[in-house]
């Protein structure tokens, strides 16, 4: 039983949005049970993974998909399931997260979506199952499909919006599209060169043997690229902000922290296994360029945020901030960056979903998330304020949330390497992100609404409800956790998931 | 693959970015396709010999099934992609009516 544990990782969100789309032909009620079931499954194969994988003495855990394709002559043949210490602290934060915004959205979905949920709930486990069919994958092609299914899903999750949505989705499936061709375009120059898909054969064949082949070459530029667009770095990054402020609610608060994350660890897996840290170190050109263009990107995501009045596109431009982060922080390629990189997909995750359930419950509530509607939060909602600061104090990297330590080692990395830009860019990224805290307390906490005017005695207290805050305060809470046992995760996971990194 | 792409960035008409995907995809099916064939092959398949044995074909003389195999899942994923495309072009059309992105945009800010 429990050997088929990687499998049921993935299976039961498929099965589970197979049935939810059957079950509510039914009775449009039963998908909700159906796919939380799913997804609960999930979650609780993904932990006992973990503690399979820490006692295990290789590290790593292979599962064959029917028992087919062991390793013979030519390697491995068939299609591989591979659980290791990088992906599976990514497993447990998508399958989480999944997980609490499956409970989260219920509400939300019901009054938005009121009488067109049905096929909501199938959908959203279905892009649950690509992300984690993303991440625990061992085999490339494969990867491409199960990138698509989960952004065809997500397609069709944000154009729920209605509205603008409808374009800012088109505009999603155009660039998406585009970066999964260009993804697969470099499959296929791989493959010419290689002759497998495996990542495990493919990571004994490229380092060793051809370094210098011009094809090879090629596809990781191709794969880079469309890595690229799918995460939304900058040049490419048009469509996040407008595909994920015009997603009703519920999608919004899954897809704008696992879509991206996921696509960083997809980038973060072809260059450390696939192709090696020294492949990397080896074309230097590029890496200047994506130092530089991560550095732009940081900037332009902090930059548009301040001008921007709007909570919810504040929080997405904050996304594309933080991609820039990632991105730079893997092509770092020295230890602090690379284990800042890992650490801050954990912690980004967590952060961003906060600020989207936060978003979330205040749209339930006031409606509205423009600043000028948000005076004297505080005083009617207090809790769901509170867990805006505390994210927003882990987006500035405050010392006990995660988004110190993630920022500690990428600027510890970045000063190994010398590439002060990047330091700059961090810090300025920081200052921006304190500026809009203080204003976000300025309106929230310092604007106290006046009661007389409206006609009443006191300011009516109105959280949002149980099934959406309590989602809402754990994820806030596992900020301060993350932080504060961030020790244990990088010794544990992250620093035995690296490779050795060749010094210079 | 070119025209594909150019097509996809540059026209401003959402069924043309349409087409412009699917040329793309196309296009990368061929290249895939192409890495498989070899002069004179024969479709992958085991035969029957005598005795109800099989008889493995000569590698030589079969093109690689697994591109093919590859090529069908990704032709799988491009028609579900420009299904999706096109539902969301007709939507925008109804709320528009217009498959000009300009004139979508000024639409949209008015």
């Amino acid at each position: 039983m429990s050997e088929h544990l990687p499998i049921f990782v993935v299976l039961a969100p498929i099965l589970g949005s197979i049935f939810a789309a059957l079950a509510s032909w039914h009775q449009p009620k039963l998908s909700f049970p159906v796919v939380i079931s799913g997804l609960f499954i999930s979650w609780l194969s993904s932990f006992f993974l973990i503690f399979e994988l820490l006692n295990s003495k290789s590290g790593i855990i292979n599962y064959q998909l029917g028992g087919w394709g062991n390793k013979g002559e030519y390697g491995i043949v068939g299609i591989q399931i591979t659980v290791d210490y990088l992906n599976s602290l990514i497993l447990t934060t998508v399958t989480t997260i999944s997980l609490l915004t499956a409970v989260y959205s219920r509400q939300s979905v019901s009054r938005e979506l009121a009488d067109q949920q049905r096929y909501f709930y199938a959908l959203f486990s279905l892009l649950v199952s690509g992300l984690l069919g993303i991440t625990i994958t061992g085999d490339i092609f494969n990867l491409y499909v199960f990138m698509e299914i989960a952004a065809l899903s997500s397609y069709a999750l944000i154009a729920y919006g209605k509205g603008r949505s409808y374009m800012a989705s088109f505009n999603y499936l155009m660039m998406g599209t585009m970066g999964a061709c260009l993804y697969l375009l470099g499959v296929g120059f791989v493959f010419v060169k290689t002759g497998t898909l495996n990542i495990e054969n493919l990571s004994l064949i490229i380092p060793n043997t051809l370094q210098t082949s011009q094809a090879i070459f090629v596809g990781f530029v191709l794969i880079m690229v469309g890595a690229w667009v799918k995460m939304a770095f900058f040049p490419m990054h048009g469509w996040l902000p407008n595909a994920y402020t015009y997603a009703p609610t519920g999608s919004g608060a899954l897809l704008a922290p696992l879509a991206t994350k996921v696509s960083v660890y997809a980038m973060l897996r072809i260059m450390i296994t696939v192709y090696s840290i020294d492949y990397v170190l080896k074309s230097p050109n590029i890496q200047t360029i994506v130092l530089l263009l991560s550095s732009i990107s940081i900037l332009v995501g902090s930059f548009f945020s301040l001008t921007q009045t709007n909570l919810r596109k504040i929080a997405c431009y904050f996304i594309v901030s933080e991609i820039g982060y990632m991105v730079g922080g893997a092509w770092l390629a020295n230890e602090p960056g690379l284990k800042g990189a890992t650490y801050h997909i954990i912690a980004d995750a967590a952060m961003t979903s906060a600020i989207f359930m936060v978003i979330g419950c205040i749209l339930f509530r006031i409606g509205k998330i423009e600043f000028k509607k948000l005076d004297g939060l505080f005083y009617k909602m207090p809790l769901t304020f509170i867990a805006l600061i505390i994210t927003m104090a882990a987006f500035i990297g405050v010392p006990p949330t995660c988004g110190f330590f993630s920022k500690f080692y990428l600027i510890q990395g970045a000063a190994q390497a010398g590439t002060w830009h990047f330091v700059i860019a961090l810090l300025i990224s920081s200052l921006i992100k304190a500026i809009i805290l203080f204003r976000i307390i300025e309106i929230g906490y310092n604007k106290v609404p006046n009661p007389a005017k409206e006609g009443n005695k006191t300011i009516t207290r109105e959280e949002a409800p149980l099934s959406m805050l309590i989602p809402t305060l754990i994820v806030t809470l596992s900020l301060i956790l993350i932080g504060l046992f961030t020790d244990k995760l990088v010794t544990n996971f992250i620093a035995k998931a690296l490779p050795e990194i060749p010094s210079l | 693959m070119m025209t594909g792409l150019w097509s996809m960035l540059a026209q401003s008409n959402l069924i043309k970015k349409c087409i412009g995907m699917a040329i793309f995809q196309t296009g990368i099916i061929l290249f895939f396709i192409s890495i498989g064939a070899k002069n004179d092959a024969l479709i992958p398949i085991i035969t029957e010999g005598a005795n109800h044995s099989f008889v493995n074909p000569n590698i030589d003389k079969v093109t690689n099934p697994l591109t093919q195999i590859l090529m069908l899942t990704a032709i799988v994923v491009g028609v579900a992609a420009l299904g999706v495309g096109l539902a969301l072009a007709q939507k925008v059309y109804q709320q528009h009516d217009s498959f000009d992105e300009d004139e979508i945009l000024n639409n949209q800010t008015k």
